[in-house]
C-alpha cells in the first residue's frame, strides 16, 4: 500500500527503491513467462498482478517512475503476445476479461485490464468500440496524477494500432459498423476522453504538496507534458478526421478543455501542440475559434509565443503554396483575421508585457509580408496599430536595449529587411511615429540600419519629396536631438557615422537635373540645420553634387535655353552653402570647395562667368587672408590657389593681373623665409602657364616675370636661409623650375645661371651632415642630373648645361 | 465398526441415483476443508440405493434397517441441541436377516427442501441421507451428504440504490448501485460522485461483508466476515468526480441472502464503501444488498454484457429488461415490473435514508454523535484498521 504521499525520496534513496522495484518485476516477468510456457495462464496472470503491483509505489519521483514503468510494460507485452498467440490457435480463455478485473488493487487491474482489451479487439475487431470504451471509463478509478497519467498513457500506447478509422458515413447500417467494431468517431470520443482525463490529472499536480517545492513540482510537469500531448498527436494520425469533423468536434472539445483547465503551463503546451499536430489547412480553416481561445487563456500564458508560433507557420505554408503554384483562397482574409484577433488579445489581456505586444506585431509583418508581399497598408496597418498602442500606453522614448525596445527595433528593420528598397517605407504612414517612439541611439541607430540598406542596394532616392521624408526618418543622424546626451559622442564613432551619411547623400540622385536641383535644396535645408560638428561631414557632398548638376545643365545646353541662367543659380546655391560652411569658422574646407567651384566655373562658359568666378576665386583669397594663419597650412592654400588660378583662363586681363600679383604678394609675405622661396618659386608658374581672356586662352609666357620669381626665390634661399640643409633642399627644387622653364623655352634662362647653381649644389653637397634627409636631397640632386643628361642625349634644350 | 459385535458387520454403501452424472457443489467442511456434494434442488426427488456388503455365505441378524432423509442445522457453541427442520424416513427391512449384497432401494419423492446448505463461521446446515441398522444394543449407522442449493426467482422489485451522504463541509458524495439485489453471478455496477471534497482521500474500495446472526435476544451472536476487499479509486479526486464502480461477484465465495432460517440464523450482506484519507481516517457507509441464486443459463455474449455494463456505469438507475430470451420464460412478469421502475427518478432505497439523503444528512468527523442515521457517513478509524 502506498504510504508516504506525492514528496518523493532524495536522490540515492530514489535509485535504491527503483533497484529494489526493478528487482521484483524482473523476477516477477521470469516466473509469469514460466507459467505461461508451461500453459499456467492463471497462475502468469497471478504474477503479471504482483510485478503491477510496483507501479502502486508513492515513492519514486516522476523520472524513476517512467523508468519503472517502461520496465512494466515491457514485460506485459509478452502477455500481450502470449494471449493473443493463443487466442489466433483459437485456445480463447472464457471470460478472461472478466477475471483479470477481480484484482482486488485498481492499479494492477486496469494495467490488466487494457492488456487483455487490446488482445480482444486484436483477435475481434467487432469489439473495437465497446472495449475502448469500456477501458476508458475504468480508468477514471486512478486519480492519483502520475499513476494516472501511466496508466492513461499505456493506454494510448496499446491502443495506438488499433483505433477504428473508417469514416462514418451518413446512414451506414449498424451491421455494417458493428462489423468493423466501430468509425472514427469513436476513436473520437475515445482519445478527447482520456486527453480531457489526462490533462486534469497533469493540472491537478500542479496543486498538490508544498508551496515551496512549486518550482520543482512545474520542472516534473513540463518533463510529463509529452504523455499528454502524446493524445493530440494521435488525433493527428487519425486519417478519418476531415476537415469538417476537425472543425465541428475534434478542435472544440480539445479548445473547451484547454480553457476550461484554467493552468498557465497546460495552456501553453497545448496551444502549441495543437499547432504543430495538425494540418496547416486545418489551421486556416479555423482561425478565429483558435485565436478567440488564445484571448481566453490565463494572463500568465505567454499567448505570444502562441500566435507566433501559428503564425510563422501559416506564413511559410501560404508561401509554401504559392511556391508550388497553389493559390491559397483568397477569400480567407488571413491577415485581417489575426490582426483583429490579435488586437482583441491584447485588449482581452491587461497584464501583457508590450515587448510581447511588439513581438506579436512583428509576426503579423511577417504574416503580412510573406503571404501578402505586394499589400504594404497591412504593413502600415500594424504599424499603425503598434502605435496606437504605444500611445495609450504613453510609452515615449523607448531604450534601444530595453526588451521593448529590442522587439520595436526588429519590427522597424523588417519592412526594411523585406524590401530592400527604402522608398517603399514612405507608402508607410505610420513608420516614422512608430520610429519617434524610440530612444536617441534607437532612432540612430535605426538611421544607419536604413541608410546601410539604401547604400547596398543602390537606392535612388528620386524626387524632393522622397529626399524629405527620407531625410527625415534620418533626422537623428542630421540634426541634435532633444533627447541626445549631453556629452560629446566618441569623434571616431561620430566621424562613420557622419561619413555613412555623407555616402548616403550621393544617392540623392535624379534624372531630372531641374528635379536634382530641388533635391539638392532639400538636402541643404536639412543638412543645414545640422550644426557646425556635422555640417564639414554633409555640405561638400551637396556641393560636389551641385558641380556636377552645373556641368549636366552644360551638357544639356541645346535643350535648355535657360541653362545659363540655372548655372548661375547653382553657383550661388553652392556659393551660400560654402558660405555655411565658413560661418561654422572653417576656413580651408570652404577655401578649397571656392577653389573647386571656381574650377568648376571656369570650364562652363554661361553668361556671368567671370565675375561669379572672380567671385570664386576673391572668396577663396579672403578665407586665405583671414582665417589661414598657421605657415603650413597657408603654405599649401597658396600653392593651392596659384595651382587653380593656373588651370582657370575665363578672367580678363583686368581681373587676371589682379589676382596674379596677389598670388605673388601673398607668397613673398608668407612668414618662413623657405616657404617664401617655393611659394614664389611656385608663382613663376603662373605667368608662364597661365591664361586669361586677354592671351586668347593661351599661356601667358611672360618670360621676364618668370624669371624674377625665380630670381627672387634664389635670393631668398641664398641669402636668408640660414640652415644650410634646407638652403640646399631649395636649390635643388629651384634648379628643377629653371630647367623645367628651360626646356620649355624661356629664352631669359641662360645656362650659365644654370650651371652656377650646378655647382653651387654640388659644393655644398658634400657639407651637408649625412642624415636621412641629406641623403634625400642628395637622390633629388642626383635625379636631376640624370634627367638633363638623358634629355641632353636627344634634344638641345640643355645643350650647355654642365653637369 | 467390525470391531464391536460378532464377526465383522456390514459395509453400507449409499448410492445416489444418477450419482455420476449430476452435479456437484462444493462445500466448505468444519475444517476448512473443500468436499463436492451432489446437488439438489428445491423439491426434487431423491432417490437411490443401499448396498449391503456382507462377507459371502454370512447373514446378518437386525431388527430393521430404515433410511431418512434429515436437514439439520447446527450450531457450533450448541452442537447438543440439533435442529432438525425436515425428518422423512423410510423402512427398508424389517427384523429379520440381511443377505449379502442385499440391494435396497428408497425414494423421496418431490421433498421440499425449504433451506440452503451453508457452513458458517458459527453454523452449519446441511442435508443427510441416513442409514440405520437396528441392533439389539447399538445402531450401525451410515450418513451420506447432498447439498441443496435454493433457486429464487427474479425479485419483484429491484431498484438501483442511490444516496448522498457526507460529512459537512467535508465530504460529499453521492453514490449509486445498479440494483438492490443480485444474484451471485451478478456484477454491481454504479458510480461515485464526488460533489465536495475537502480530505485528501488516499483510495477508495468497496467491501462486501458477511454478517452471520445467530441465536435470538440476549443470546444473539454476530459474526462479521470481509468477503471482498476490492479498491475501486487510487489516489484524491476533486469536486465533479465520477468514479466506476465494477465488481464481478462470481469471483467471490457467496450464499444467497438468508433470512431467519428456522428461526436459528440469518446471513446478509452488506456494500461497505470506504474511503480513507492521508492519515489513515476511514469513512464508510454500509448497504445491505440481498444475494439470490438465479438458475444456471446460457450467459449474454460478451459484447452485449460490456454494452449494458458500460450503459449501466454511466446511469445505474436504468433498469434493462432482459434481451436474452431464455431469461423470460423464469421471469416474464418481473420483467413487466422492471420496465415501470426506470421511470422513477428517486428509487426507494431503504426506506429513512431515502428521505433524509434528499437533505445530505452528515455527521462530525468525530463521529459521535449521529445526526441522521443511515444517510451519514460514518468515520471509524479502527475498524479494519
Amino acid at each position: 500500500m502506498p504510504t508516504t504521499p506525492q514528496l518523493g525520496s532524495p536522490p540515492d534513496e530514489q535509485d535504491k527503491l527503483l533497484d529494489e522495484a526493478l528487482g521484483i518485476v524482473k523476477m516477477q516477468a521470469f516466473q509469469m513467462k514460466r507459467c505461461l510456457d508451461k500453459g499456467r495462464l492463471m497462475d502468469g496472470l497471478k504474477h503479471a498482478s504482483t510485478l503491477l503491483g510496483e507501479l502502486r509505489t508513492s515513492m519514486l519521483s516522476p523520472k524513476s517512475y517512467y523508468e519503472l514503468y517502461m520496465a512494466v510494460t515491457d514485460e506485459l507485452r509478452h502477455l500481450e503476445i502470449y494471449l493473443v498467440d493463443e487466442f489466433q490457435k483459437g485456445r480463447q480463455v472464457s471470460d478472461l476479461y472478466e477475471m483479470v478485473q477481480y484484482a482486488g488493487s485498481i492499479v494492477p487491474r486496469l494495467y490488466l485490464l487494457i492488456t487483455v482489451g487490446l488482445v480482444y479487439i486484436k483477435t475481434k475487431p467487432s469489439l473495437s468500440r465497446d472495449v475502448l470504451k469500456d477501458m476508458v471509463e475504468m480508468c477514471r478509478g486512478v486519480q492519483h496524477p502520475l499513476r494516472g497519467l501511466f496508466l492513461r498513457n499505456y493506454l494510448l500506447q496499446c491502443t495506438r494500432n488499433i483505433l477504428p478509422d473508417v469514416a462514418d458515413t451518413e446512414g451506414s447500417l449498424e451491421s455494417e459498423e458493428s462489423s468493423t467494431g466501430g468509425t472514427v468517431q469513436d476513436s473520437i470520443d475515445f482519445v478527447l476522453m482520456n486527453f480531457a482525463e489526462m490533462n486534469k490529472l497533469w493540472v491537478r499536480m500542479q496543486h498538490q504538496g508544498h508551496s515551496r517545492d512549486r518550482e520543482r513540482r512545474e520542472k516534473e510537469r513540463q518533463d510529463l507534458r509529452i504523455l499528454v500531448g502524446t493524445n493530440l498527436v494521435r488525433l493527428s494520425q487519425l486519417e478519418c478526421i476531415d476537415l469538417e469533423k476537425y472543425i465541428k468536434t475534434v478542435l472544440p472539445s480539445i479548445l473547451e478543455q484547454v480553457v476550461s483547465c484554467r493552468d498557465a503551463i497546460a495552456q501553453e503546451y497545448l496551444m502549441e501542440c495543437i499547432i504543430q499536430v495538425f494540418p496547416d489547412e486545418f489551421h486556416l480553416s479555423t482561425l478565429h475559434s483558435f485565436l478567440r481561445a488564445c484571448a481566453e487563456l490565463q494572463p500568465n500564458v505567454n499567448v505570444k509565443n502562441i500566435i507566433i508560433a501559428l503564425i510563422d507557420r501559416l506564413a511559410a505554408f501560404t508561401q509554401r503554396t504559392k511556391d508550388e503554384g497553389g493559390v491559397i483562397s483568397t477569400d480567407l482574409q488571413l491577415f485581417d483575421i489575426f490582426s483583429d484577433q490579435v488586437a482583441l488579445i491584447i485588449m482581452s489581456k491587461p497584464d501583457i508585457p508590450s515587448e510581447d505586444i511588439v513581438a506579436l506585431q512583428v509576426s503579423l509583418i511577417n504574416l503580412a509580408n510573406k503571404c501578402y508581399p505586394d499589400k504594404v497598408h497591412y504593413v502600415d496597418k500594424v504599424l499603425g496599430k503598434t502605435t496606437e498602442i504605444f500611445n495609450k500606453f504613453n510609452l515615449e522614448r523607448i531604450g534601444q536595449i530595453t526588451p521593448v525596445g529590442k522587439e520595436l527595433m526588429k519590427l522597424l528593420k523588417i519592412p526594411v529587411d523585406n524590401y530592400d528598397n527604402v522608398l517603399t517605407l514612405l507608402k508607410l504612414e505610420n513608420y516614422g511615429n512608430l520610429l519617434d517612439f524610440l530612444d536617441y541611439d534607437g532612432r540612430k541607430a535605426l538611421a544607419m540600419y536604413l541608410i546601410n540598406n539604401a547604400l547596398e542596394n543602390e537606392t535612388q532616392i528620386g524626387n524632393p519629396e522622397q529626399v524629405d521624408f527620407m531625410l527625415g526618418l534620418i533626422s537623428s543622424l542630421i540634426q541634435d536631438q532633444a533627447d541626445q546626451p549631453a556629452e560629446t559622442p566618441d569623434p571616431e564613432d561620430f566621424a562613420e557615422e557622419q561619413s555613412l551619411l555623407g555616402r548616403f547623400l550621393h544617392l540623392l540622385v535624379s534624372e531630372d537635373p531641374d528635379e536634382q536641383y530641388l533635391i539638392l535644396n532639400t538636402a541643404r535645408r536639412h543638412l543645414g540645420a545640422g550644426g557646425n560638428k556635422r555640417i564639414p561631414f554633409t555640405l561638400p557632398p551637396v556641393v560636389f553634387a551641385a558641380y556636377q548638376l552645373a556641368f549636366r545643365y552644360y551638357s544639356v545646353k541645346d535643350q535648355d535655353d535657360k541653362w545659363q541662367k540655372k548655372c548661375q543659380k547653382i553657383f550661388q546655391f553652392c556659393h551660400g552653402t560654402i558660405s555655411a560652411l565658413t560661418k561654422a569658422e572653417l576656413a580651408e574646407l570652404p577655401l578649397r570647395l571656392f577653389l573647386q567651384g571656381a574650377l568648376a566655373i571656369s570650364r562652363i562658359p554661361f553668361e556671368n562667368q567671370e565675375t561669379v568666378a572672380y567671385e570664386f576665386m576673391s572668396q577663396a583669397f579672403s578665407l586665405y587672408e583671414d582665417e589661414i594663419s598657421d605657415s603650413k597650412a597657408q603654405l599649401a592654400a597658396i600653392t593651392l590657389i596659384v595651382a587653380t588660378l593656373e588651370q582657370i583662363g575665363c578672367f580678363g586681363e583686368e581681373n587676371h593681373d589682379p589676382l596674379r600679383t596677389n598670388c605673388a604678394l601673398a607668397a613673398s609675405k608668407l612668414l618662413k623665409k623657405p616657404d617664401q622661396s617655393r611659394a614664389v618659386g611656385t608663382c613663376s608658374h603662373l605667368f608662364w602657364s597661365g591664361k586669361s581672356v586677354a592671351s586668347g586662352g593661351e599661356q601667358i609666357k611672360d618670360e621676364k616675370r618668370v624669371l624674377d620669381c625665380l630670381k627672387k626665390g634664389l635670393k631668398i634661399a641664398a641669402n636668408q636661409c640660414m640652415d644650410s640643409m634646407v638652403q640646399v633642399q631649395l636649390f635643388v627644387e629651384l634648379l628643377n623650375h629653371y630647367l623645367y622653364f628651360k626646356k620649355k623655352g624661356n629664352q631669359l634662362i641662360e645656362a650659365s645661371l644654370v650651371n652656377e647653381l650646378v655647382e653651387k649644389i654640388k659644393e655644398e653637397l658634400p657639407n651637408l651632415e649625412n642624415n636621412e634627409e641629406s641623403q634625400q636631397i642628395s637622390k633629388h640632386f642626383t635625379n636631376t642630373v640624370d634627367h638633363v643628361k638623358s634629355v641632353a642625349s636627344i634634344e638641345d634644350h640643355y645643350k650647355d648645361i654642365e653637369v | 465398526m467390525s470391531f464391536f459385535g460378532f464377526g465383522a458387520g456390514p459395509d453400507i454403501e449409499i448410492t445416489l441415483d444418477g450419482e455420476d452424472s449430476r452435479k456437484k457443489a462444493v462445500v466448505r467442511t468444519e475444517g476448512g476443508k473443500q468436499e463436492a456434494y451432489p446437488l439438489y434442488l428445491d423439491g426434487e426427488t431423491v432417490s437411490g440405493e443401499v448396498k449391503m456388503n456382507l462377507r459371502k455365505g454370512s447373514k446378518y441378524e437386525h431388527l430393521g434397517v430404515k433410511v431418512e432423509l434429515l436437514g439439520q442445522i447446527e450450531v457450533y457453541y450448541d452442537r447438543g441441541n440439533q435442529d432438525c427442520f425436515l425428518t422423512l424416513h423410510r423402512e427398508l427391512a424389517r427384523p429379520g436377516d440381511l443377505l449379502p449384497n442385499q440391494i435396497f432401494k428408497f425414494e423421496f419423492p418431490n421433498v421440499e427442501k425449504p433451506y440452503e446448505t451453508y457452513t458458517g463461521a458459527n453454523v452449519k446446515l446441511r442435508y443427510i441421507i441416513r442409514v440405520s441398522i437396528s441392533k439389539r444394543l447399538s445402531l450401525i449407522v451410515k450418513e451420506k451428504e447432498f447439498v441443496v442449493q435454493t433457486l429464487a426467482q427474479y425479485p419483484d422489485v429491484n431498484n438501483s440504490i442511490k444516496m448522498e451522504v457526507g460529512i459537512e463541509d467535508c465530504l460529499h458524495i453521492e453514490f449509486e448501485y445498479n440494483r438492490s439485489k443480485y444474484h451471485l453471478k451478478d456484477v454491481i455496477v454504479g458510480k461515485i460522485y464526488f460533489l465536495l471534497v475537502r480530505i485528501k482521500i488516499k483510495h477508495m474500495e468497496l467491501a462486501i461483508i458477511k454478517r452471520e446472526t445467530t441465536g435470538t435476544g440476549p443470546n444473539t451472536v454476530n459474526e462479521n466476515e470481509t468477503i471482498a476487499k476490492f479498491e475501486i479509486m487510487d489516489g484524491a479526486p476533486v469536486k465533479g468526480e465520477s468514479i466506476p464502480i465494477r465488481v464481478f461477484l462470481s469471483g467471490y465465495d457467496l450464499t444467497p441472502t438468508m433470512r431467519d432460517v428456522n428461526k436459528k440464523f440469518s446471513v446478509r450482506y452488506y456494500l461497505n464503501l470506504v474511503l480513507v484519507d492521508e492519515e489513515e481516517r476511514r469513512y464508510f457507509k454500509q448497504q445491505e444488498i440481498i444475494l439470490w441464486r438465479k438458475m444456471d443459463r446460457s450467459r449474454k455474449t460478451f459484447q452485449a454484457e460490456l454494452q449494458q455494463q458500460y450503459k449501466e456505469m454511466q446511469n445505474p438507475n436504468i433498469q434493462f429488461s432482459s434481451a436474452d430470451p431464455s431469461e423470460d420464460a423464469l421471469s416474464a412478469e418481473n420483467d413487466e415490473s422492471n420496465l415501470t421502475n426506470t421511470d422513477e427518478t428517486s428509487p426507494i432505497t431503504n426506506g429513512k435514508s431515502g428521505l433524509e439523503s434528499e437533505s445530505s444528512a452528515a455527521i462530525d468527523i468525530t463521529d459521535e454523535e449521529l445526526v441522521n442515521g443511515a444517510a451519514a457517513l460514518q468515520l471509524d478509524d479502527d475498524v479494519e484498521g
